[in-house]
């Protein structure tokens, strides 16, 4: 497995683990839940932003993987 | 007009009389009243009997006595509420049996208890040992409340310094087989989501007896085959192993990269992912 199929992997999964934890966000009927459901997804935001960053600078390096 | 047709009609209007009576005295358990209460109870269901079957003559007078005692329960139930010393009078005050591990021996007379009866109402309160009680209180209803010490309580999670995610009541939403469309709209659900779960679950909705939603909209179903298997939601246990899975990804990337940049991108982004895991775990795992 190259380096840029692990990271993209490693993104799907987090990409993943936002998307159900905003099901949760949705359902849930404590405010306090709710706001802390919301700022994790802020964090992970961030990570998946840099993730992507990533995945295009490795990408520019090896184009012969683009796309994979 | 015969005798028995009199009877008859009288014990009719009489029988929904007592049920109005009843209800408008208020929802007490009759297992804890004070006494007294008790025994307005009692006095009013024997006027009721009494005028029924005649044995007061005139039944106009019988009414009168029923309409006084019920009257003065309600009025003193009334003035209690308002003011604090009649319901201290009404309903007498609460005696403290132990305080700070010892037995004030003086209420226990004055509440006529034996050190038998109190050992025995200790126990039913899972104190075998007297000397785990740190205060009892008998209430005046005759219920006894007991404090134990506080090496003695029940662990909390509060006591380990776990952080536990708040939990609202589960609602009921599927009985006997039926959707209950109200609890589920209080949880801003609908039916469509309900079939879905279920079609998650592959069991229909006739087969399900019981099914609650708890606060977080995960469902929990019972069937009424006990011989089908129906997996518990497991939904946010595989949501916090993912993230701890992604923590590990990151981790591994950051010493596998020859580039310093990219090293230091993994790394910040794995200690914020351990943050966001570690703030999360009491709300996906409990």
């Amino acid at each position: 497995m190259t380096v840029i199929s692990k990271v993209k992997q490693t993104l799907a999964g987090l990409q993943s683990a936002q998307a159900t934890l905003k099901l949760y966000e949705a359902q849930s009927q404590n405010e306090e839940t709710i706001r802390v459901y919301q700022e994790m997804l802020d964090t992970t935001d961030g990570i998946v932003k840099d993730l992507e960053n990533r995945i295009k600078a490795l990408e520019y390096e090896e184009p012969q993987y683009k796309g994979l | 007009m015969q005798d028995w047709l009199i009877l008859l009609l009288k014990t009719i209007g009489l029988y929904f009389l007592t049920f109005i009576i009843i209800r408008l005295m208020g929802k007490s358990n009759p297992l804890k009243m004070t006494p007294f209460k008790f025994i307005n109870y009692i006095i009013i269901a024997m006027f009721v009997v009494l005028i029924t079957l005649n044995i007061i003559e005139n039944w106009a007078f019988g009414m009168l006595a029923l309409g006084v005692w019920v009257a003065f329960t309600i009025a003193l139930d009334y003035l209690s509420i308002k003011s604090k010393q009649i319901h201290d009078i009404v309903n007498g005050k609460s005696t403290i049996l132990i305080d700070k591990g010892k037995i004030m021996e003086e209420n226990m007379q004055q509440s006529r208890m034996t050190g038998e009866e109190l050992l025995s109402a200790l126990r039913s309160k899972n104190a075998f040992s007297f000397g785990d009680v740190e205060f009892a209180v008998m209430e005046s209803t005759g219920d006894i409340n007991v404090l134990l010490k506080a090496d003695k309580k029940p662990v909390t999670a509060h006591d380990l310094g776990n952080q536990v995610a708040p939990q609202s009541q589960p609602q009921t939403v599927i009985l006997d087989g039926n959707v209950l469309d109200e609890p589920l709209s209080n949880m801003g659900l609908n039916r469509d989501w309900l079939y879905m779960q279920l079609e998650n679950i592959g069991v229909s909705l006739e087969n399900n007896f019981i099914g609650q939603a708890d606060s977080s909209g995960d469902l929990f179903v019972d069937l009424f085959d006990d011989s089908l298997q129906v997996p518990m939601p497991r939904v946010k246990e595989m949501l916090f192993a993912n993230l701890e899975k992604t923590h590990a990804d990151l981790l591994s990337f950051a010493l596998e990269t020859d580039s310093n940049e990219a090293k230091n991108m993994y790394s910040k982004n794995a200690t914020k992912l351990d943050e966001v895991v570690q703030k999360l775990k009491p709300y996906l795992l409990h």
